[in-house]
């Protein structure tokens, strides 16, 4: 059975509906990207899987509990957290300061203080210094740290290349490799296609807020996937 | 002499101001809630101290033990009951729900106790004095200036080191984002509004043993808080400190030269301040 599935669903601002009948699912232990262009709904999407975003329709069905109308502190206690667009570190808080607020989740699990700065060595060195000194990457670093902090069964990550030199793109996901070894569940949604689909074994492309294309990674053509993400059928 | 002594009087003076914009200014600064009944509230617990007087034992100072607790529970009930239910990026919904429970307040207070002056006593203490170093100072004056360096420094420590205050600066900072992190951000505004109350109603009691107050008194005690913000700077803890003591200095000294002029000169200095510095004093050091 899969941990997290999600069943038809709309998503909406106001009167714009962002997200269109959107189904998927993931199973334990697993990576799946979702990709896409510039406001194809993925993170609209995410937020509302994780409770962030309160006007949907649909199922969200995590670890076998109905969770779509539940708040996302709820279900950042239960197990599934995200790693927001942007970082959205809090700024005037210390490195070590902002991973223990992922704690507060209250939640045992084998990710410590200790663990994050194993996984990162550089942010254990700037654990004293205000989140919002540090670099883009070292940020990005401190966030996925105070998510993993929360033990979280399935981790949603948002663009998390974004904006970040190529070397630290590739760092960050070298790190991918051990938190899935502890079994955690990973969704990465990007608009770096080649990227994503090396990290996950199974990937979604989104397109205008409809899934345009699914598939096991190693299956998936560069040519299915560039008129998926373009839209090229309709063109 | 004279005037070292009538300065040294306003900071003490400014002490007790700085702790009433305390209460105000730390709910701005977490929540972004401009709470407009915080003055009545202020009242509110000066004639719960008055009320509870009678029943509390050794020292009538001690009254601001309960009267502090029991504005904490209220503020919390406050925030779940009635502002958790107008959040949102409009301001102006809390304002006008908090407007409305001032008057409410108010009203109530004229209806139940009357519209009569009114001061809580101290007994003694109130008339106590000492020589320090040839000034002349009240004992009950320096007394509330300890009391209100005590609560400034203890919240703050308290924010800087305590697992709950670390969650309240990180929801002052992104109170979505703590939600990812398994926090409920309106449990978070609950206690961070019982806090403010509980300061505010320290404030109330103490400017209650000080001089004296009337149903009446909320909208000058709201208007003392919001230039001791606004002078200190928005959000700025210390800033609301020395805001304080600028309002005080200024107001004792304005009286010593005219006698009839009540407030009137904290205000203007309060106004000067702000065409000269928008941003506060502690925004002025900070550019």
């Amino acid at each position: 059975m899969s941990l997290l599935r999600v069943e038809n669903l709309d998503v909406f601002y106001g009167d714009f509906q962002a997200v269109r009948g959107v189904s998927l699912a993931v199973d334990e232990g697993r990576t799946v990207a979702i990709i896409g262009a510039n406001g194809a709904g993925k993170s609209t999407l995410l937020n509302a899987i994780v409770g962030l975003h309160p006007q949907k329709r649909g199922k969200v069905v995590f670890a076998g509990a109905d969770v779509t109308s539940n708040r996302a502190d709820a279900i950042a206690r239960a197990g599934m957290t995200m790693v927001p667009e942007g970082r959205r570190l809090f700024g005037t808080l210390t490195v070590e300061d902002n991973l223990r607020v992922g704690a507060a989740a209250g939640r045992k699990g084998p990710w410590t203080l200790g663990e994050v700065y194993r996984l990162f060595p550089r942010i254990g060195e700037l654990r004293h210094m205000p989140a919002a000194s540090l670099s883009g990457g070292q940020q990005q670093m401190v966030a996925i740290g105070r998510a993993l902090m929360t033990n979280p069964r399935i981790l949603l990550c948002d663009e998390i290349s974004l904006g970040l030199a190529p070397k630290i793109i590739l760092d960050i996901y070298r790190c991918f490799e051990a938190i899935s070894a502890t079994g955690v569940s990973i969704v990465v949604i990007e608009q770096n296609v080649g990227q994503a689909c090396a990290a996950a074994q199974y990937a979604y492309c989104m397109l205008e807020g409809k899934v345009s294309l699914e598939g096991p990674t190693a299956d998936l053509s560069m040519e299915a996937i560039t008129a998926a993400y373009f839209g090229l059928d309709h063109a | 002499m004279i005037w070292v002594e009538t300065i040294v009087n306003g900071l003490l003076l400014g002490g007790l101001y700085a702790l009433v914009g305390l209460g105000l200014g730390f709910a701005f600064g977490v929540m972004r809630i401009v709470n407009v009944a915080q003055g009545d509230f202020i009242v509110a617990a000066a004639f719960l101290g008055v009320f509870l007087l009678p029943w509390t034992p050794v020292h009538p100072l001690l009254v601001i033990i309960p009267v502090a607790i029991a504005a904490f529970g209220i503020g919390m009930l406050l925030q779940w009951l009635l502002i958790n239910r107008v959040l949102g990026h409009d301001q102006i919904p809390q304002i006008l729900l908090t407007f409305g429970l001032a008057i409410v307040l108010r009203n109530g207070m004229v209806e139940l106790f009357g519209a009569n002056t009114r001061s809580i006593n101290v007994g003694d203490l109130r008339f106590m004095g000492f020589d320090f170093l040839g000034l002349k100072l009240g004992v009950l004056p320096v007394l509330i200036l300890a009391i209100a360096v005590f609560l400034f420094a203890t919240l703050h420590l308290w924010l800087r080191k305590s697992d709950m205050g670390r969650l309240i600066r990180a929801t002052a900072d992104d109170h979505r984002i703590v939600q990812l992190c398994g926090v409920n951000f309106r449990s978070i505004y609950a206690v961070a509004m019982g806090l403010a109350m509980a300061l505010s109603a320290v404030a109330g009691i103490l400017l209650a043993m000080r001089g004296s107050f009337t149903p009446y008194s909320g909208a000058d005690r709201l208007l003392i808080a919001f230039e001791v913000v606004v002078i200190g700077g928005l959000g700025s803890f210390w800033g609301m400190f020395l805001g304080g003591m600028v309002l005080g200095v200024a107001q004792l000294v304005a009286l010593k030269l005219d006698p009839a002029s009540g407030l009137m000169y904290g205000h203007i200095v309060f106004i000067l301040i702000l065409i000269m510095s928008p941003s506060g004093l502690a925004g002025a050091f900070r550019r």
